[in-house]
């Protein structure tokens, strides 16, 4: 009986890790992250991992090698902030799954509602984001508008997936790779786009003291979550009498226990200020997102080791007389004060021009390795798993892509890539697109 | 028999004002403003009309004399655009942003709020529907000698206003109108004193047609040619009736064409441009209203010989607004140059009028006023501008803006300086009769609710 049923876990393993994952790419320009480029070098994969990267490697015989020269090898790239398999076209109602209505919604998982089969994956894929983190976010996705109801302020658990795989399971890296938590915030009077004349109700000017209001309720309520969850724990804890499970507080234990992050979504300086107490406060551990401006945090991030997901950099600036390369210049901001950051696109259409989101920021001023790393071994260290991926190290998967060039910039093409050794496919929507309209007599 | 009607006549007009027929002030500083001030002169008023002013006048027998010794004679003060007469709502807008608009919609609106949607009242389609439209609203038939803004507005020295019902893209047709009265038909001066437009929008979802400024100028554009066709329409009917298909009676265009004047909002420079090349295309006699970037659009003002109305009531920071975001460059520059528009316009000699911008005690005004007269503004011009320009702007300088014989009996005496603080109001004749004044106390906000304030002008692109 045992061995019937180890017969049926090799087949299985077998089925998942072919001998398609075993192979060796040799003369290329391997550029590990981890450590300094090698010319000429290989990387070699067994099982979906990577087992040696090195100058000289004889391969055995039988053993399938792809022949690099003149091409490069980057460890895969990872997307820190999307909503990837959650929302396919944001204003199609039917295909939007980004959140839930309710404040506080910690025990829902983005991860079992990723849609493996979103044709925004292969063509992420295509440009060599090999994993992404899909975040939950406020429910409605494109119908919520301001008079919907109130947005959420926990929605749920982000997870990290590989770009490939017929089902979440076979996408997972990470179920929970944090708390998806939109800090509350003064909603600023309606800037850019929004129609300051219209009256409040319809979006216009908010009186400041109406949002103010709100704001402090959403913080006393949030902080009150908090408490709750902290005394749910002690009575488990306790295994007090008539102790009742709850889903949301039994989501929020990992939270608690520091094992599981918050992502913390904070534009402006005195949201990321709300973002650090509530990290002070609820001794939580906490990553920043797509914030739009460092303004005096940057020691106070660093202090505490608060890492940051910096969203696209192509933005205007947050305000008129804001410096036009007020977005260009902010993950060099970060950098300089020295607080670790990873890039996220905070976008699905998009998510593809990740690599381009961090080549404007070496344009104005952040080095180009720190971009690099920015899109992806410091994800992976952020995100917790920098010994699964990341880099192009012994012992990673092998989440690699083969181009002719460097990643960051946009005539680069992907001419191979790997998730977990796997060669996956590069077609895609957008090339069948390309493809069909270049036939067009 | 007719010359008992005239006396019956006379007899009526005096019977209200219930004081002496005439009163004559002796011996005060007279500054007629369409003259030389008198250093020493005399100012007669009978039946609510002047009747003589000089420096040496004979008293008549039957006149009520005051001393006018140390006091000074102006015209009374003329708010271009008002709404003193017609009752505010009771209470003010709750929402403080709301009030630095321009007069958009609002339900607690006196008026029947043109374009408000209602079950009876469903959105605007189009300019078939003549969305915020109420042209053919008269504020004569909406003033009352109630209102309780007169007390203060004459407090101020007005002695008149030209009100306008202050709601929609085609607000309704202005009058002329003295600050006192014992029935709303006293009050009038002039019952039509040009058509009130703003730039309102609908305001979002389901409201409807126009929901952008260039939906709202294609439609005031496209009411002004459906009224030229209208009117050519009316007239071939009247003089054809048989076998002439009628046109349909439109209330809208009836008051468009009624006004003799148009009153457009420019408040960027941009928009002065843009208003007065619209005025030009439609050949309308147009006055510009709003003005805080005047300052800057002189050039424009003085090349199109335009007349323009500055509202006094100068852009400043909201009272709501949050304090970690600061106000753009544009804005800060705006809010700090306003100011210095009428002495701008007085030096480049283009015609101007102040307006209150709903401001009504008398320390608002002076402070207002000050503000001006720091960026180089002449008293003489300050008065100019609150007194004759006002008149002739809007034709009625021959009855009022000014001491002359024949005129209005419109008058504010005090005691020194009309711009200066300390100066006490000791008389104010509206029609021939006195008011002493008691400034009312401040009210708990400092700062007036009424219609219409500048507008802070927002971030558009030039």
């Amino acid at each position: 009986m045992k061995s019937i049923a180890f017969a049926f876990l090799f087949a299985a393993a077998a089925l998942v890790a072919g001998d398609d994952d075993t192979f060796l790419i040799r003369g290329a320009t391997v550029h590990p992250v981890a450590s300094a480029e090698i010319v000429d070098g290989f990387v070699l994969v067994r099982d979906g991992k990577i087992a040696g990267v090195g100058r000289v490697f004889t391969p055995p015989k039988g053993m399938r090698v792809i022949e690099g020269k003149g091409l490069h090898v980057y460890p895969g790239m990872i997307d820190s902030g999307t909503q990837m398999g959650l929302s396919e076209i944001g204003s199609t109602r039917e295909s939007v799954d980004t959140g839930e209505l309710g404040k506080f919604d910690p025990q829902l998982r983005a991860e079992i509602a990723i849609n493996p089969s979103s044709e925004h994956i292969p063509v992420t894929r295509a440009n060599g984001i090999t994993s992404v983190v899909s975040l939950p976010m406020s429910a409605g996705g494109g119908g919520g508008g301001r008079r919907g109801p109130a947005p959420s302020i926990i929605a749920g658990q982000a997870a990290l997936v590989h770009l490939d795989g017929w089902t979440w399971e076979e996408m997972d890296i990470l179920k929970s790779a944090g708390m998806s938590l939109r800090i509350p915030t003064i909603l600023a009077p309606a800037g850019r786009g929004g129609d300051p004349d219209a009256p409040p109700a319809l979006g216009g000017r908010y009186s400041f003291a109406e949002a103010r209001r709100n704001y402090e309720t959403d913080l006393r309520e949030l902080r009150d979550f908090f408490e709750h969850a902290r005394r749910y724990q002690k009575a488990k804890a306790a295994n007090e009498k008539g102790f009742r499970p709850d889903l949301k507080f039994e989501a929020m234990l990992p939270v608690l226990e520091g094992k599981e992050p918050v992502v913390v979504l904070a534009a402006r300086e005195r949201a990321i200020r709300d973002a650090v107490q509530l990290a002070d406060q609820q001794k939580v551990r906490v990553i920043i997102a797509n914030p739009r401006e460092i303004g005096k945090m940057g020691p106070e991030l660093k202090a505490r080791n608060i890492p940051a997901i910096l969203g696209p950099t192509l933005e205007l600036p947050l305000r008129d007389d804001d410096p036009y390369d007020a977005a260009y210049t902010l993950p060099d901001q970060f950098f300089k004060a020295g607080v670790k950051f990873a890039f996220g696109s905070f976008d699905n259409e998009f998510s593809r021009n990740l690599p381009y989101q961090a080549a404007t920021a070496v344009a104005f001023g952040l080095p180009h390795e720190e971009a690099l790393k920015a899109i992806t071994l410091n994800a992976a260290q952020i995100w917790g798993v920098s010994d699964r991926i990341g880099s192009i190290e012994e012992g990673k998967w092998a989440d690699l892509m083969i181009t002719d060039g460097d990643p960051l910039e946009a005539k680069t093409q992907v001419k191979q890539l790997f998730i977990k050794g796997k060669n996956v496919d590069l077609d895609n929507k957008q090339k069948r697109l390309y493809e069909k309209y270049m036939n067009r007599p | 028999m007719k010359r008992l009607v005239v006396l019956l006549l006379v007899a009526a007009s005096a019977l209200p004002a219930q004081g002496p027929a005439a009163v004559a002030i002796h011996n005060a500083r007279v500054v007629p403003v369409s003259g030389p001030v008198i250093a020493r002169g005399t100012v007669v008023l009978r039946d609510g009309l002047i009747e003589a002013v000089g420096a040496d006048v004979n008293i008549p027998a039957d006149a009520w004399v005051i001393e006018g010794d140390g006091l000074t004679i102006y015209p009374g003060l003329i708010d271009a655009l008002s709404t003193f007469g017609i009752p505010q709502p009771a209470t003010p807008q709750a929402n403080g942003a709301a009030a630095q608009q321009p007069a958009a919609p609002q339900i607690t609106s006196p008026l029947a709020t043109p374009g408000a949607v209602t079950a009876a009242n469903p959105p605007a389609r189009g300019p078939e529907d003549r969305p915020m439209t109420t042209s053919w609203v008269r504020a004569a038939d909406l003033v009352k000698p109630t209102d309780r803004r007169l007390n203060s507005a004459r407090a101020a020295g007005f002695t008149t206003a030209v009100t306008f019902p202050p709601r929609g893209i085609f607000a309704g047709q202005g009058a002329i109108v003295d600050l006192a009265g014992e029935t709303p038909g006293q009050m009038i001066v002039a019952d039509n004193a040009g058509e009130y437009v703003t730039l309102a929008t609908s305001g979002g979802f389901g409201g409807g047609f126009p929901n952008s400024l260039m939906g709202t100028i294609a439609y005031v554009r496209q009411l002004y040619l459906d009224a030229e066709h209208y009117r050519i329409a009316k007239q071939f009917y009247a003089a054809h009736p048989r076998g002439t298909a009628r046109p349909d009676y439109d209330r809208a265009l009836e008051g468009v064409l009624d006004a003799p004047r148009v009153l457009l909002p420019a408040t960027r420079r941009t928009d002065v441009d843009r208003m007065l090349r619209f005025a030009d295309d439609l050949r309308l006699q147009a006055v510009l209203y709003g003005l805080p970037e005047g300052y800057r659009s002189a050039d424009l003002l003085k090349k199109a010989g335009a007349s323009v109305l500055v509202n006094l009531r100068w852009p400043e920071k909201g009272r709501d607004t949050d304090p970690d975001e600061p106000d753009t460059l544009q804005v800060l520059r705006v809010r700090d140059r306003a100011p210095s528009t009428p002495a701008v316009l007085a030096q480049n000699g283009v015609k101007f009028a102040l307006y209150t911008g709903g401001l009504e005690r008398r320390a608002d005004l002076l402070r207002e006023i000050k503000r001006a007269l720091d960026e180089g503004l002449s008293p003489e011009d300050a008065l100019r501008a609150l007194t004759l320009s006002p008149a002739e702007i809007y034709g009625v300088a021959d009855r009022l803006g000014s001491i002359e014989p024949g005129k209005i009996a419109n008058l504010v005496v005090t005691k020194g300086d009309i711009f200066q603080t300390a100066t006490e109001v000791k008389y104010v004749f509206v029609d021939g009769v006195k008011f002493e004044p008691v400034e009312e106390p401040a009210p708990a906000n400092a700062r007036p609710e009424s219609a219409p304030p500048t507008p802070e002008p927002q971030g558009e692109k030039q």
